[in-house]
């Protein structure tokens, strides 16, 4: 048996608001890697932290439920969550269709989505005032990202006469980007926020244009994870969603980490 | 586990579009490395220790480290230096292309320059004393005997490593380049079949080396004149 794990008590505030709301407070087990920084996972004094945790936690805090996470390894997550290990996998896990014929997602809590980033001295003009894809402004232009990405796919079809110089890792694109080989990168920008942007390595260098919320190209995003049959807890998680959503809850749990939002901003829920 | 023996041969023809690229590289970065080589060569049996000594040092570093290592070294090392980035050799080294030609043709030199020397050894000593005796000068004999001897001598090893800068080349696909391994690799990542892509590149790499042995076996075969009537 291979895969341990560990089960915190939940947060006092929400263990006492279950309490107050029903007497036979339900239980949630969520099932998370705790190890996926800055998503989920632990501070020095074993603290579970990160945007799926309080994703987790407020979700748990609509539903009237108390929340018990489960560490589980990622190649994992998937059959134990089938083995009834947990109820929810919150996860940072990608809404794809190939797990959706094993499991069914909530709406998306967090986006795919790709960005340009380049030195800000440059003036690169990839995007209108309305926000649409300048296509001129790529004329000639290198744009490094990793071998056949989405956003590879993306930039073909959007920007056909930008130059695509394609790389094999990701830290190969910031030192290219950095020693003038290309001209801006196209990448997540969490990524590349926390490995670079944040870093003195990324001084001079900021995002150019928009976030890219291109569902058909990036994927609808990250979503919670449920066993099939399961519908009425489906739509009270996707309820919670969209409630944490809107009241501004994903915006703060993100800003923790990053100096941008991360959730869907056109709420389309889960096609 | 399923073969699709259609995909490979459709991938040959996309696969062709870096062909150019490949013989290019492989051009260019050996007539440079032979060239280094002879000037390598001729250091290093000068006989003064100040010419011969920064030749061995060369060969040492350059046969010493992997090339994949060189590659990285030139390409994502030397840019760190501001130096390098404001000088002339920029306009080279900017480039992946550049870089490669660079790293391959350093790395030819290196070897060569060791073949050669082992044809120049392989001159039977009393061709020397014949060409004297007929009262030819120091050069002529070089020109006349040892050179073409040495040649002929080192030809097989010469085409061995020939045909070892085609695989090298591969090594491009690591620096962004688009050579032969380069299209193999984006097409896999595309359609996750490594099996039947690289199987396809690896037939073309073997046309490529058949044609460079039949090559170098005829040359081998003109340089013999003196020996097979």
């Amino acid at each position: 048996m291979k895969t341990y794990k560990t089960i915190l008590t939940a947060v006092a505030a929400l263990a006492a608001l279950g309490a107050i709301q029903s007497a036979s407070a339900e239980t949630l087990r969520v099932g998370t890697e705790c190890t996926y920084h800055p998503f989920n996972f632990r501070d020095s004094s074993g603290n579970l932290l990160g945007y799926d945790i309080d994703v987790a936690r407020a979700v748990g805090q609509h539903l009237g439920a108390e929340i018990e996470f489960v560490c589980q390894k990622w190649d994992g997550m998937i059959p134990s969550l089938l083995a009834n290990k947990f109820d929810l996998i919150v996860a940072s896990m990608s809404i794809t269709e190939k797990r959706k014929k094993k499991i069914d997602f909530s709406d998306p809590y967090r986006v795919s989505i790709g960005q340009f980033i380049g030195a800000k001295s440059k003036g690169l003009k990839f995007f209108n005032a309305d926000g649409s894809v300048n296509a001129a402004g790529f004329k000639g232009v290198k744009i490094g990202l990793q071998r056949a990405t989405t956003y590879d796919n993306w930039l073909q079809a959007k920007a056909p006469g930008a130059q695509v110089v394609r790389y094999d890792s990701i830290e190969a694109l910031y030192l290219d980007l950095k020693n003038g080989r290309v001209d801006a990168i196209m990448t997540n920008p969490m990524k590349a926020y926390l490995k670079f942007l944040s870093k003195p390595d990324g001084a001079g260098y900021d995002v150019i244009g928009p976030q890219i919320e291109d569902t058909e190209y990036f994927g609808t995003g990250v979503g919670i994870g449920l066993r099939k049959g399961n519908e009425a807890l489906l739509k009270r998680v996707n309820k919670a969603i969209r409630t944490i959503t809107d009241d501004g809850s994903l915006e703060k749990f993100a800003l923790k980490h990053f100096p941008f939002t991360i959730h869907p901003k056109k709420w389309k829920g889960a096609g | 586990m399923s073969f699709d023996i259609a995909l490979v041969f459709d991938s040959i023809p996309k696969m062709l579009e870096g062909i150019g690229l490949t013989l290019e590289l492989l051009f260019l970065s050996t007539s440079i490395g032979l060239i280094l080589a002879v000037i390598t060569l001729l250091m290093r049996i000068s006989g003064r220790r100040f010419l011969a000594w920064p030749a061995m040092a060369y060969i040492y570093v350059f046969r010493g480290t992997p090339i994949l290592v060189q590659i990285f070294v030139i390409y994502y090392g030397l840019p760190q230096f501001d130096l390098i980035r404001e000088s002339i050799f920029w306009a080279i080294l900017r480039e992946p292309f550049g870089c490669m030609v660079v790293a391959l043709s350093l790395n030819a030199g290196a070897y060569v320059s060791e073949i050669l020397r082992g044809g120049l050894l392989g001159v039977d000593r009393g061709l020397h004393e014949a060409g004297k005796a007929l009262g030819m000068s120091t050069p002529q004999r070089f020109i006349y005997i040892t050179t073409p001897i040495a040649v002929r001598l080192a030809i097989p090893a010469y085409s061995n490593d020939f045909i070892s800068m085609l695989k090298a080349t591969a090594l491009a696909s690591t620096v962004t380049l688009l050579d032969m391994t380069g299209v193999a690799r984006t097409i896999v990542a595309k359609t996750f079949a490594p099996y039947e892509i690289f199987i396809a590149a690896a037939m073309i790499y073997m046309v490529m080396t058949w044609f460079i042995q039949r090559g170098f076996g005829l040359f081998e075969r003109r340089m013999s004149r003196y020996v097979k009537p």
